[in-house]
């Protein structure tokens, strides 16, 4: 009875602070006469999946999901490998610059997207990559960059140097240590840190928004965010495609927790 | 050969941070004194017309106001809702509070464009949840359009950003609250201090280096946020929510005077830088103590 008595209010609670979340899973359920009902009802007899179908047809929200899953996953591979190497580096070398080039980076985490994207756009214009997947790629890697530098940083550093001095003295060269004893101790950080950057690209708003201009390379993210503005009529659709979207990153945090709370806390505090 | 592989290794990265930071602020620095247009040849260089113009507009004093109000108190907000959620979490243990925890965090989770669509069809004037309940409870007319009214835009962005942010406050809270030695509390239990006392002579000063990091990195960030403005009013009604990353946007993407943008961008970087160093103080001396 007292336990019940506890988890009542953290229970109150959670529903309190999911509620807009919630109201959105309630209207991708219903048809189109539910969602523009007064007074409004949480739950009713003709909800259906249908919206989650019905949105393939009214919006490219199949090519959104290609796009989303191209960039993410080539912006996570392109990341870990520049990163790895980096953050060997910084591990494994003493070398003069090394505290100037991690301050670099820690500074360009603080980065403003709106103080870059002019010149990128520019830039990926006079390449000839902008509204590509190439260039959101590009630009996706190099933002994400330096937090993974910083978590496998961490992941690098708490491998103890004997295993790779062993392996240095049956004539390893450094980067074979690198690939064979290193990376395979580091595998769980490294599906940590992969999980990280797939979740930054994949939820990326602002420079997709700008980057990319067709339904050929725009992911999900501008799909909603585009049209929130101008299909205001088919909320339930809307609220379906917003679901189905949030339900990789859901999976995944709930998949990885505790590995999650402790970058946090890194990425913040160290 | 050895003392340049360090080097080597970092080559790859170094050249994303050139593509990412270096060129761009160098070229935008550039752009903001010359005259550069998306849609008609430019007429080279201007001087600081640019920054004339910028701070000419009244839409960028009024931008500048509105994200001065929108990342500190928001941020403000955030921490508040973040420690009141660390300390319910805090009381309770074990498994029950690592799913409560988990709930908690689904904010911060998920995607800003939908935390900000899920708050716009909240808010919705006529067939969002929250009018009806405001209604029924004759707190507001129903039909309230709470983003549409300049009056009450800005606040309703600003509650969103503070929902997508307190999770990472309350994690952080969390962390410093567990932290906390226990000797601390039974010394005062026995000299008899209330629960109320405890919490204000012990909780509070001992999670105040936590919350100076997490006051300065939620400015910071809500300080380059564009997506929950963005998705939620445009900056609108009437520049009312306009804040400066949209600005940028704006000017740049919209009425296509890159210069201008430009000069706005090379503002905010040094707005940014400024409040930066300032986080690293703070860091730096935390890590003194």
């Amino acid at each position: 009875m007292k336990k019940i008595l506890l988890l009542l209010p953290v229970a109150l609670l959670a529903l309190l602070v999911l509620l807009p979340f919630l109201w959105t899973v309630s209207t991708s359920l219903k048809p189109l006469t539910e969602v523009n009902r007064y007074p409004p009802e949480w739950i009713s007899p003709t909800m259906s999946l249908k919206p989650y179908g019905d949105m393939f047809f009214y919006l490219p929200f199949s090519r959104y999901t290609l796009n989303s899953l191209i960039v993410a996953s080539s912006a996570t591979t392109l990341t870990l490998f520049v990163g790895s190497l980096a953050a060997f580096a910084f591990a494994r070398f003493r070398f003069p610059g090394r505290k100037q080039i991690l301050l670099v980076l820690l500074l360009s985490q603080m980065l403003p997207g709106a103080s870059v994207i002019i010149p990128l756009f520019q830039l990926l214009k006079t390449a000839g990559l902008y509204d590509t997947h190439i260039g959101l790629i590009l630009v996706h890697t190099a933002v994400l960059l330096p937090f993974v530098i910083w978590l496998l940083h961490g992941f690098f550093s708490g491998i103890p140097t004997e295993v790779e001095d062993a392996a240095l003295i049956d004539g390893c060269s450094r980067l074979e240590a690198l690939r064979r004893v290193i990376l395979p101790l580091a595998l769980p950080g490294l599906g940590a840190t992969a999980l990280f950057a797939f979740l930054g690209s994949w939820n990326e708003f602002f420079f997709a928004l700008i980057l990319t201009n067709s339904d050929a390379t725009q992911t999900i993210p501008v799909g909603i965010g585009l049209f929130v503005g101008e299909f205001e009529d088919v909320w339930n659709q809307m609220s379906a495609a917003a679901v189905l979207f949030s339900i990789p990153p859901l999976i995944l945090f709930m998949a990885m927790r505790r590995t999650f709370v402790r970058g946090l806390a890194a990425g913040a505090l160290q | 050969m050895r003392r340049y592989t360090p080097y080597m290794l970092l080559t790859p990265a170094l050249l994303f941070t050139v593509f990412i930071l270096v060129y761009p602020m160098a070229q935008n620095l550039v752009n903001s004194f010359r005259d550069v247009s998306l849609v008609r040849e430019g007429r080279g260089w201007t001087g600081l017309l640019n920054y004339e113009h910028v701070f000419g507009d009244a839409v960028f004093w009024l931008a500048f106001r509105n994200t001065v109000v929108y990342a500190v108190a928001g941020t403000l907000l955030a921490l508040l809702i973040g420690l009141g959620l660390a300390l319910v979490l805090d009381v309770h243990t074990g498994k029950m509070s690592s799913v409560a925890a988990g709930l908690y965090s689904i904010p911060w989770v998920i995607s800003p464009v939908v935390a900000g669509f899920a708050w716009k069809w909240l808010l919705n004037d006529h067939f969002g949840i929250l009018n009806y309940w405001l209604s029924s409870a004759g707190i507001a007319r129903h039909g309230t359009s709470w983003l549409g009214n300049p009056h009450t835009a800005l606040f309703c962005v600003m509650v969103a950003r503070a929902w997508q942010f307190y999770p990472f406050a309350m994690v952080m809270f969390l962390a410093g609250l567990q932290s906390i030695p226990a000797e601390q509390y039974e010394a005062a239990s026995v000299d008899g201090a209330s629960p109320l006392r405890k919490f204000f002579h012990i909780t509070i000063p001992n999670l105040r280096p936590v919350s100076s990091v997490l006051l300065l990195l939620g400015v910071i960030w809500s300080f380059n946020d564009f997506n929950m403005v963005f998705v939620m009013t445009r900056g609108g009604p009437i520049n009312a929510s306009m804040v400066l990353p949209v600005l940028v946007r704006e000017f740049s993407f919209v009425h296509f005077d890159l210069g201008k943008g430009s000069a706005l961008s090379v503002l905010i970087f040094a707005l940014l830088v400024t409040l930066s160093f300032l986080y690293l103080r703070v860091l730096a001396r935390r890590e003194r103590a």
